[in-house]
């Protein structure tokens, strides 16, 4: 009670310096929130381009439907496999015509086996590694019955390329910014504590001990943090709602996935961060400056 | 109540307290002086422990303060008073809340505090001004509250840096007095100052430090003419 006392009383006086460390928290808050949103997109989009990769085997000509859905029932017992679809030949051809009505006569003096037909495998999320792909469709071939098994292969190397670059920067940026953070959170609070330099000298002349002093700054850096991160929730999702919602077409489309607000737990995570760092760079503050007092 | 052995305390090459040994028995009034630089300050640190001898020893009520954890320097200065030449209050806060800090910290009742702060207040001549702000106060009446917060857990000790170095001389007197009756009171008082009008006008035991050693130690100075701005 005493110490909540001191705690309102050291806002009140110095409601300046809370405000500015509440406002730096923020910022760096908003700053990890807004890469926290652009990971989660680039996760989903990552995950779509993912859905998209799958493998087209076309049966040689002759083989029954009734062998076809045999191989389908035995590929789908596969571990790698998530899911099969398959396509007769006359479902191919509906879709070429559909796509290309120009060649319909061509199919039409062709007949009804001008295309193959084939199965759509698409591969679980964890064996779509460019290699995995390949291992795959290597045993595939070994069982014959196909006049080609195509996967794209020159696609998903250039995806799993440049998603590995992705990654590095992401990786990087993040680190970055939670030094920046912290860096930026730690000198503003170190500034802060400097500007009470007085308070923190005469209580140690009167006979406080360390934890008498830690105890109330502890406390306002926990609700600097709290309320840094509700202001960083808040403006993050003005922004989202402004500007992201408004782009949502747009970004839908290049994308594959439409942009997402940060779930409640990460939300929850935001708000612990901010109270840590606050309590974290006050705790460091406080004991870097008493050190120094006689 | 003080003991201090062979004090020596360097600073590199420069020694700032030469083999300086005292006692000061409890209840006494003693000056240190001597000129700027001379040790003065520095001898008041090592009591309240801001500073450690190089070598020496030093006791304080029986306590060994030479080799003290910062934590028991904490508890050291909750049974002793300090008064700085500066004053050390905090401007935005009441006198009262001031007064009240010495109390705040060793855990004291809020009734209690009340009590003890209006006393304080009382002794200093501060009646009726506890919730006046710091800063909006005069030299002398910020002193007074320093020594209000400086009694107010009623020490064995009082330590005063210079505690009239900041007054003009009606004023200097005035905190004088305040710190004559508290010594009356049988609290043992240390001032450091080079004032010697106030040591004239209120003769006490007075320690000699020049160069960081102890080059006299008299019972009591001289009275000579009293200084112009005394009353």
């Amino acid at each position: 009670m005493e110490t909540m006392r001191r705690v309102v009383r050291g806002i009140r006086e110095h409601l300046y310096f809370f405000s500015v460390s509440t406002g730096v928290i923020a910022s760096a808050l908003i700053l990890l929130g807004l890469f926290a949103m652009v990971v989660r997109d680039v996760n989903g989009m990552i995950g779509t381009w993912q859905a998209d990769q799958h493998v087209s085997a076309y049966f040689a000509a002759g083989v029954s439907s009734e062998t076809q859905n045999t191989v389908k029932a035995l590929l789908e017992q596969r571990s790698e496999v998530a899911k099969i679809e398959h396509i007769s030949s006359a479902e191919a051809a509906v879709w070429m015509t559909e796509r290309a009505p120009d060649l319909d006569p061509v199919l039409k003096e062709l007949g009804p086996d001008a295309l193959p037909a084939s199965l759509e495998i698409t591969l679980k999320d964890n064996q779509t590694s460019p290699q995995q792909i390949a291992a795959f469709v290597e045993t595939l071939k070994a069982q014959g019955g196909w006049e080609d098994v195509d996967y794209g292969q020159d696609w998903v190397s250039r995806v799993h390329t440049f998603l590995s670059l992705l990654t590095a920067l992401g990786v990087a940026f993040g680190v970055a910014t939670v030094i920046a953070t912290l860096f930026l959170v730690a000198n503003t609070i170190h500034l802060v504590v400097h500007a009470r330099q007085d308070e923190l000298e005469i209580l140690r002349l009167v006979g406080a001990s360390e934890q008498y002093i830690l105890g109330p700054f502890l406390i306002e850096g926990v609700l600097q943090g709290l309320l840094g991160g509700t202001v960083a929730t808040t403006v993050l999702y003005a922004i989202h709602q402004g500007l992201l919602v408004r782009l949502h077409d747009l970004l839908a489309l290049a994308m594959g996935t439409a942009p997402t607000f940060l779930p409640a737990a990460q939300v929850f995570v935001l708000l612990v961060l901010g109270a840590a760092v606050g309590a974290g760079a006050s705790w460091f503050a406080v004991r870097r400056f008493l050190a120094g007092l006689p | 109540m003080i003991r201090l052995y062979h004090i020596v305390k360097s600073y590199g090459a420069h020694d700032a307290l030469r083999d300086v040994s005292v006692h000061i028995e409890k209840g006494e009034f003693v000056y240190f002086t001597g000129p700027s630089g001379a040790g003065k300050s520095t001898l008041l640190k090592m009591l309240y422990g801001a500073e450690r001898p190089s070598s020496g020893k030093m006791l304080v009520g029986g306590l060994d303060v030479t080799t003290l954890e910062r934590e028991r320097v904490a508890q050291l200065r909750r049974n002793m008073g300090i008064v700085f030449q500066d004053f050390k209050l905090l401007p935005r806060r009441t006198v009262a809340d001031n007064v009240a800090l010495a109390l705040e910290v060793v855990g004291a009742p809020r009734d209690q505090i009340e009590r003890r702060v209006s006393a304080a207040l009382n002794i200093v001549g501060l009646k009726g001004r506890d919730q006046s702000l710091a800063g909006e106060l005069s030299g002398g009446e910020k002193q007074r509250v320093a020594i209000a917060r400086a009694i107010v857990n009623d020490p064995a000790v009082l330590l005063c840096d210079e505690p009239t170095g900041n007054l003009d001389g009606g004023m200097a007197v005035e905190v004088m007095e305040i710190l004559q009756a508290i010594h009356l009171r049988g609290t043992t008082v240390l001032v450091a100052t080079h004032d010697q009008g106030l040591m004239n006008r209120f003769p006490k035991r007075v320690l000699r430090l020049v160069a960081g050693k102890l080059t006299s130690h008299e019972s009591h100075v001289r009275r000579g003419p009293k200084p112009p701005e005394a009353r």
